[in-house]
């Protein structure tokens, strides 16, 4: 009965099996729904429920509750300007304002050819280096309005396949928090299945 | 002492009288009903319905007179009000209205529980009818139209001062947008005591607007 | 503003009454006690109670809104917040999750406290909108009653209110108004936790979480109803009930609803002599303060127009209004004529399972007196044997199910038959661990929470007893086994016969260390019925017709007949046959309530002469000779008896239209008109009477109902009773074989003349469907929502396939009685094809 790919829903048989109750899959079955459709979709809200035996409401008091879960089409680039206290006081919203200036999209909205998506998030961690922008949640830190409009215009003009922290901190950062941190080279490929990388979601031993 | 000048001098004070009095100096019988007496302006006189400045009535049938009224002669009903077609600021209007004038004691509580000052009373008191059917006016009666007065055997009479009741304005109007289709654009509030000056109530789309841009999460 | 303070007060008295009942931390405290303090005096506590709890119960209110004590605790409203002396000084911590502790210091009033107060309900009320007076809740209501005794009085916001669409119909009897949800989970606490059913969750985060239900998929369940009633602010609002009266203008009576066998004891409100909402009452003993919708909402046909309020007769080939004396003279008169004719044995009364128990007795009095005959039935051919619905011997208690150690459901759906139970054996299973056993031809309501779970084929239930008795089911034995059992029997299936469900009791008392028994009947007064002799072979006050408890009666009534009587199978069949001449119905529609009623119909059709004393004109009374209105639920006073032998007190307060009588009425003027006067004055003396000749009603009067023995009391008060009845195992029919096995069971909403006459609820029956198994369907070529031809050798029709993996295959599940569905009788055998092909 199900319309997840055969792929998919042999993933989702193994996630479940990993928790002692079906219901505790919940989470990870929602990104591999939000990675089936491209956003999460009613009809995947439903399949969770199917899957994890809940009802579909109660799937999507967890999908409304966290704003990782996006339930309307996200645009190539999902760019995320944090306007958390410490971005904030270092010109965060200016950054933000930027980005929404040149790229012509508000925030909580993705531009009409379905390139950028905008929106403002809570504290992403990086207050070290604010004020912080993620591209498909990959980090830049030391981020100046200006350099915001040199993103938006090379996404916009170079379109990567892949975006990459270390390239992008390269071209638009500033200050870095930690220069030691976890390195990490793959890049994201799209704003959905990013936690794939950090095994939150894939096999065991999968990065 | 003849019974005569006993007459005469009771005559004389009734002629005196009415010498001054066709003289004009003391007229105390007014032409009623052709002449009216002025009512003090806090005369507890019968009850109006009356309606917001722009057609609304102010009723919203709460029942809270019905609950105050000492002498239970208030019978109130709510319905739904119809969307698109609202009888009333909000959800609900009064649909059934109806005070008993026979058990009425006139004391007005009435008029203190409403939220809305829908319920208001006027300097107009006369109530004869030839049934006791009559004496139980319904919301037909009591509802105020559009030129500010109500049903009245005598119509031309002044029903009390309209310009105190055009600047009251209930603690309650309608809170809800969905309710109040009829009233975009217009001050929510008049400058009755509350705090603060507020703007006229947005439209619909600009508060859907609005809410779509507090839930703009993914 | 008077108006207010006047509706705190009344609200709070209706709050109290409320929550009479132990609390769930309580009750299960055991006999250990802590000293605590609360507010400098000191109190004795049970160890393990929650502060707000042991506070209340100490008379001490400590505010809150999303502590419920029927649910489990949250802390999610903070509106308990209390300070408590800790080790690091006084905190301010919520008393509905903190649990009481020796030499606990508790301050509820303190400045602190006070202040935190203040803050909360400042909070919760920044949002909310100041619309009470066109609110539903305005004048009962948690908030305004909380904010007018401990809030601030002013509010430091002047900004807009939150506006969002309303009101929102969540299910076709709730309605949701999200302005003014102050998010303390109740609702949602409840369909997890009570009724197993969350179609409503929170939506979303911050400051726009809101409580709703997933896009079209309706918040559907049996006990919607509930929320409303919890809710402790206006967000949930009746469809019905909807701006119909304010609280101020409703008076007020308790009853017990009589749509289930387990009478959850209510609050019937009325304004302006008309019934406008039932409110749930916390009893320990029955439904803990819940109400399934049914019991709630289906009330409407009391107050619906085509109710009868003239007696009616037959001239001409039409029904007719008269006068009563009319009525019944003519009644009394062919009563005369026939008994002298043939006496007794012609005479059948069918009915009186849903009127009070003093109805009952008129009725049996009347039979036996005025007929001479045995010939009376408050069953209609779909129960047990009477001897074991009213005398079994270890009865249960509603209660035992929440201290035993299995529960045993081998019967109907309980979640559509019998909600009450329902949610009592959920919440053994669910919250207190009890082990549950589920046995049942298809998926039942309660099967999530089944430690087990067997399913049969319709009529194979025999076979599988014989299995479980030969040790084929060692898990099931090992349950059965344990100390204290209760076994909830009843006929799942019509075609499992009446005799499986005994078999099933005599089984397990056999097995268990203690069993207690609970026989499920329909019909929701039908156990007093039976205790007032409404059966063949019973005579009021659990007697036997043979047994020597008939003295006291003999004295009273005078000698009863002696010969059993006939069953409602056996009446319908000798109407047929000319064997019954005169049929008397009271409160029964047969021809829509027997599970065969090609059977009814042809009784009716032949039937010589038949009187119907009914609410409502149905199917079985259309062709009545004479037809008398009589009085409804609310309508007259009076006991009902539920499954258990719990007696309760049902009272009057609304007025019965037109001319309409109660039962006993109609039936003592008949009698006088009759020549055999039976001498019933009024109610109270009714009960009266039978608690003197009736030997298991024994010390059951009204006023000990109404004073010493308020949630009612379990006949027999003396302990042992008249007849003790006990369950034997049974032989039952063979067990069909075909392919496939018809299952016809019941759903909460029917088509009975009760719930037609209630516009709330008459949309939410199911309609003409099959349900099939989605192999079974494929072998048929039945699609989804495309309609199919049933057919068994007792009836066919058209229904809509519904394709249900909870059906398992071989098994095609029919619900019995709904609009537009054609009867199936109770041959399993069935054969079902696609239309169209």
């Amino acid at each position: 009965m199900s319309h997840w790919s055969e792929a998919t829903q042999e993933r989702a048989r193994e996630i479940i099996a990993r928790y002692p109750q079906k219901r505790s899959a919940v989470m990870p079955l929602l990104y591999l729904a939000m990675a089936e459709e491209g956003y999460l979709t009613n009809e995947g809200m439903e399949e969770v429920a199917r899957w994890v035996d809940i009802t579909p409401a109660q799937v999507q008091a967890v999908a409304t509750f966290y704003t990782m879960y996006k339930r309307r089409p996200t645009g190539r680039y999902l760019v995320s300007c944090c306007t958390s206290i410490s971005c904030m006081l270092l010109g965060g919203d200016d950054v933000l304002h930027a980005v929404e200036d040149e790229s012509g999209v508000p925030h909580g909205e993705t531009g009409a050819d379905g390139l950028l998506s905008v929106e403002h998030v809570e504290c992403i961690g990086a207050c070290g280096g604010a004020p912080a922008v993620q591209v498909n949640y990959e980090l830049i830190e030391g981020v100046t309005p200006d350099k915001a409009r040199d993103l938006v215009r090379w996404l916009d003009t170079a379109r990567p396949d892949v975006v990459n922290t270390d390239e992008m901190q390269e071209l638009f950062g500033g200050v870095r928090s930690f220069d030691w941190a976890i390195r990490e080279g793959e890049g994201a490929k799209g704003p959905y299945p990013a936690f794939q990388a950090l095994g939150t979601v894939g096999r065991e031993g999968e990065t | 002492m003849g019974i005569l000048s006993e007459l005469i001098k009771g005559l004389r004070v009734t002629g005196g009288i009415m010498i001054r009095t066709i003289a004009g100096n003391e007229l105390v019988t007014t032409e009623y009903p052709k002449e009216m007496r002025v009512k003090p302006q806090r005369f507890h006189g019968r009850h109006v319905l009356n309606r917001y400045p722009d057609g609304m009535e102010k009723c919203i049938g709460c029942e809270l007179c019905a609950g105050a009224c000492p002498a239970q002669c208030i019978y109130v009903r709510g319905e739904d009000n119809d969307p698109d077609n609202p009888k009333s600021p909000g959800e609900r209007f009064g649909y059934v209205y109806e005070i008993n004038m026979l058990r009425c004691i006139f004391c007005g509580l009435c008029v203190e529980a409403c939220p809305t000052e829908a319920i208001t009373m006027t300097h107009l008191f006369e109530f004869s009818t030839t049934n006791r059917e009559d004496a139980i006016y319904t919301k037909e009666t009591l509802l105020m139209d559009r030129r500010g007065s109500v049903p009245h055997m005598f119509p031309d009479d002044e029903l009390v001062d309209l310009d105190e009741l055009d600047s009251a304005d209930g603690w309650v109007r309608a809170t809800a947008p969905s309710g109040v289709a009829a009233y975009q654009g217009i001050e929510m509030w008049q400058g009755t005591p509350g705090p603060g000056d507020w703007s006229p109530e947005p439209t619909q789309e600009e508060r859907d607007r609005l809410s779509r841009d507090r839930t703009s999460d993914g | 503003m008077p108006g207010p303070c006047q509706i705190a007060v009344s609200c709070r008295h209706v709050a109290c009454t409320a929550s009479g009942g132990l609390g769930v931390a309580m009750g299960e405290a055991g006999p250990e006690h802590v000293t605590i303090t609360i507010d400098g005096v000191s109190h004795e506590v049970p160890a393990g109670a929650l502060v707000i709890k042991a506070a209340q119960d100490r008379g001490t209110y400590i505010p809150r809104f999303c502590w419920h004590e029927r649910m489990n605790p949250v802390g999610m409203c903070r509106m308990c917040l209390v300070e408590v002396q800790g080790p690091r000084g006084p905190m301010l911590v919520t008393a509905c999750t903190n649990n009481v502790a020796d030499g606990m210091v508790v301050d509820t009033r303190g400045p602190t406290v006070k202040k935190a107060q203040e803050a909360v309900l400042e909070f919760l009320l920044a949002n909310h909108p100041l619309d009470c007076p066109v609110c539903d809740k305005g004048g009962e209501c948690p908030l305004q009653d909380q904010a007018f005794s401990h809030g601030p009085g002013e509010s430091r916001f002047v900004e807009i209110k939150r506006n969002f669409a309303k009101p929102i119909p969540i299910s076709d009897l709730v309605l949701l108004d999200r302005e003014r949800c102050i998010l303390c989970a109740r609702c949602t606490r409840f369909s997890d936790e009570i009724s197993g059913d969350p179609l409503i969750e929170f939506k979303s985060r911050a400051n726009v979480t809101e409580v709703n239900t997933f896009p079209d998929l309706p918040f559907s369940s049996y006990f919607s109803g509930n929320t409303i009633q919890i809710c402790p602010v206006g967000a949930l609002t009746s469809a019905q009930y909807r701006f119909r009266a304010r609280p101020w203008d409703l008076q007020m009576v308790e009853s017990s609803g009589m749509h289930d066998t387990a009478h959850p004891r209510l609050s019937v409100q009325v304004s302006q002599n008309e019934v406008l909402r039932l409110v749930g009452v916390d009893n320990d003993a029955t439904n803990h303060g819940w109400l399934s919708d049914k019991d709630r909402f289906g009330f409407q046909y009391l107050t619906s127009e085509e109710r009868l309020t003239m007696p009616l007769v037959r001239q001409d080939g039409q029904l007719v209004e008269t006068t009563w004396a009319e009525a019944l003279d003519r009644v009394a008169e062919r009563i005369g004529l026939i008994r002298d004719e043939d006496g007794g044995e012609v005479f059948a009364v069918i009915g009186g399972g849903h009127g009070t128990n003093e109805d009952a007795y008129a009725i049996s009095k009347f039979a036996r007196v005025v007929l001479e005959t045995n010939n009376v039935d408050a069953r209609l051919d779909d129960a047990l044997s009477s001897h074991f619905l009213a005398a079994t011997a270890d009865r249960g208690l509603i209660a035992d199910i929440d201290g035993a150690d299995t529960i045993l459901l081998w019967g109907p759906d309980l979640k559509e038959e019998h909600p009450t139970l329902y949610l009592r054996v959920r919440r053994a299973a669910q919250e207190l661990g009890v082990r549950l056993v589920v046995i049942h031809p298809r998926a039942t309501g309660l099967d999530d929470r089944a430690s087990m779970k067997l399913t049969y084929r319709p009529g194979g239930g025999f076979a599988l007893l014989d299995e479980v008795a030969d040790g084929k089911h060692p898990e099931l034995r090992q349950a059965l086994s344990a100390d204290r059992v209760v076994a909830i029997v009843g006929q799942a299936s019509f075609a499992d016969g009446p005799q499986l469900a005994e078999s099933v009791a005599a089984y397990v008392r056999n097995k268990a260390g203690s069993a207690r028994i609970l026989p499920l009947a329909r019909r929701g007064n039908i156990f007093g019925a039976l205790d007032m002799g409404l059966a063949p072979d019973l005579l009021p006050g659990r007697v036997a017709p043979d047994h020597a408890g008939r003295a006291a009666l003999a004295e009273s009534w005078g000698e009863p007949p002696a010969a059993r009587g006939k069953d409602t199978r056996a009446m319908l069949e000798g109407i047929d046959s000319g064997e019954i001449r005169f049929l008397l119905l009271v409160g029964a529609d047969p021809v829509r309530d027997v599970p065969d009623p090609r059977r009814a119909l042809l009784a009716m059709d032949s039937a010589e002469y038949v009187v119907s004393i009914d609410l409502f004109l149905n199917d079985s009374n259309r062709e009545a000779d004479v037809v008398l209105p009589a009085a409804g639920f609310a309508e007259k006073d009076g006991t009902v008896t539920n499954l258990e032998g719990r007696v309760q007190k049902v009272n009057v307060i609304a007025p019965i239209p037109g001319q309409g009588r109660p039962d006993w009425a109609i039936l003592d003027d008949l009698a006088e008109r009759a020549g055999r006067p039976i001498g019933l004055a009024n109610a109270e003396s009714i009960a009266k009477e039978i608690s003197e000749v009736a030997p298991a009603y024994t010390g059951i009067t009204w006023d000990h109902l109404e004073w010493e023995a308020r949630d009612g009391a379990v006949v027999p008060l003396s302990g042992s009773q008249p007849l003790s009845h006990i369950p034997v195992a049974l032989k039952g029919d063979n067990a069909p074989t075909a392919p496939l096995l018809l299952h016809v069971g019941r759903t909460l909403y029917d088509d009975g003349v009760m719930l037609r006459h209630s516009p709330s609820l008459r949309p939410l029956a199911r309609g003409a469907v099959v349900h099939l198994n989605p192999e079974d369907a494929k072998k048929a070529g039945a699609q989804d929502g495309h309609p199919v031809r049933v057919v068994t050798s007792h009836g066919e029709g058209e229904f809509s396939a519904i394709l249900d993996e909870g059906t398992p295959e071989g098994v095609v599940y029919v619900p019995f009685n709904q609009p537009g569905g054609a009867p199936l009788g109770t041959d399993a055998v069935v054969r079902v094809t696609a239309v169209g092909r």
